[in-house]
């Protein structure tokens, strides 16, 4: 899975062996701290980090739904650079429409572009929050601007990624589900 | 406080809509807010509207907030104006990039009251 139009603060995103000994960035490596990078804690401070902060609302992480029926809204988030991958932000239409009411503080009726604004914001908030736990990723690790897709009936499936954490968070009565997929590390 | 006159800058309505109630939640009750969905339209308000104080995120389609920065500054725009970006980026090579582009502080996304209270309001104070 590739996602264009990551900010990324000007180097390379491929791997070219002969820059690798002048450009520092690229002797970086990120796989001695795999186990760092895709500690699920990391996700679950993001989440309730903020949460915390925008909405003023503790969250809990529990189970992921097993399956999604009905109108839904996912938030995606590209990361690259040094690593590349995505945060997904998922949620039932109704669970973003009252998220994005509490965020704005007006009630909303269906998931308009406001609606879609709001959730692809906390997405972009998620995804900053977790790349910042990891000073290598903080550095050298841009965020593309969030695409969010609502609908029914759709899947989003990544090949053989790096590796992938998935949790459920709830608060409140709402639910919604938070996937930092990684396909790439350097 | 006299009135003060802000520019936000950021693609997400909703975001500029949560800094404008920030604003107004720190202190600042008199608050005639701008907005801008991108550095270029941000550009287009500065040439015609008399502004104390500009607020900008760094990741937006068409024109960051870095390139908005060095706009301002290159065009001479808003002399004496502070900028404070507020955004999702949080690492050190950010902040030393705004503020060698001439930002005067950095928030980063999602904030607190507090922080708004603590870093904006001294740079409007005097308005």
């Amino acid at each position: 899975m590739l996602f264009n139009g990551v900010r990324h603060t000007g180097r390379a995103t491929t791997a070219v062996e002969p820059q690798q000994e002048r450009d520092p960035v690229m002797a970086l490596s990120l796989r001695s701290s795999i186990d760092r990078i895709s500690d699920p804690a990391s996700l679950d401070e993001a989440v309730h980090e903020v949460f915390q902060l925008v909405l003023g609302a503790e969250s809990a992480v529990e189970p992921p739904a097993s399956g999604r029926h009905g109108e839904s809204v996912t938030a995606v988030v590209g990361f690259g650079g040094i690593l590349s991958g995505a945060c997904v932000l998922q949620c039932s239409a109704h669970d973003a429409i009252a998220i994005a009411s509490q965020m704005t503080g007006a009630a909303m009726k269906s998931v308009d572009d406001t609606v879609q604004d709001a959730i692809g914001e906390i997405c972009n908030m998620v995804a900053g929050a977790w790349k910042g736990k990891v000073p290598e990723l903080a550095a050298h690790c841009g965020l593309s601007v969030p695409a969010v897709i609502s609908g029914r009936d759709y899947n989003l499936h990544v090949q053989a990624p790096e590796f992938l954490v998935h949790h459920g968070y709830a608060f409140t009565d709402l639910h919604f589900e938070v996937t930092i997929v990684c396909d790439g590390l350097r | 406080m006299r009135e003060v006159r802000a520019l936000i800058v950021d693609d997400s309505s909703v975001m500029r809509k949560i800094v404008e109630r920030s604003l107004r939640q720190a202190g600042i009750e008199s608050l005639v807010v701008h907005e801008a969905g991108s550095g270029t339209e941000g550009l287009t308000v500065l040439q015609s509207n008399a502004i104390d104080l500009i607020l900008s995120d760094i990741n937006m389609p068409s024109m960051d907030g870095l390139q908005f920065l060095a706009e301002i500054q290159s065009r001479n725009l808003a002399p004496g104006v502070p900028v404070v970006m507020i955004t999702t980026e949080s690492s050190e090579e950010h902040v030393k990039q705004a503020i060698r582009c001439g930002a005067r502080g950095y928030i980063r996304k999602p904030f607190t009251a507090e922080q708004i209270k603590e870093r904006i309001l001294p740079l409007v104070q005097g308005a």
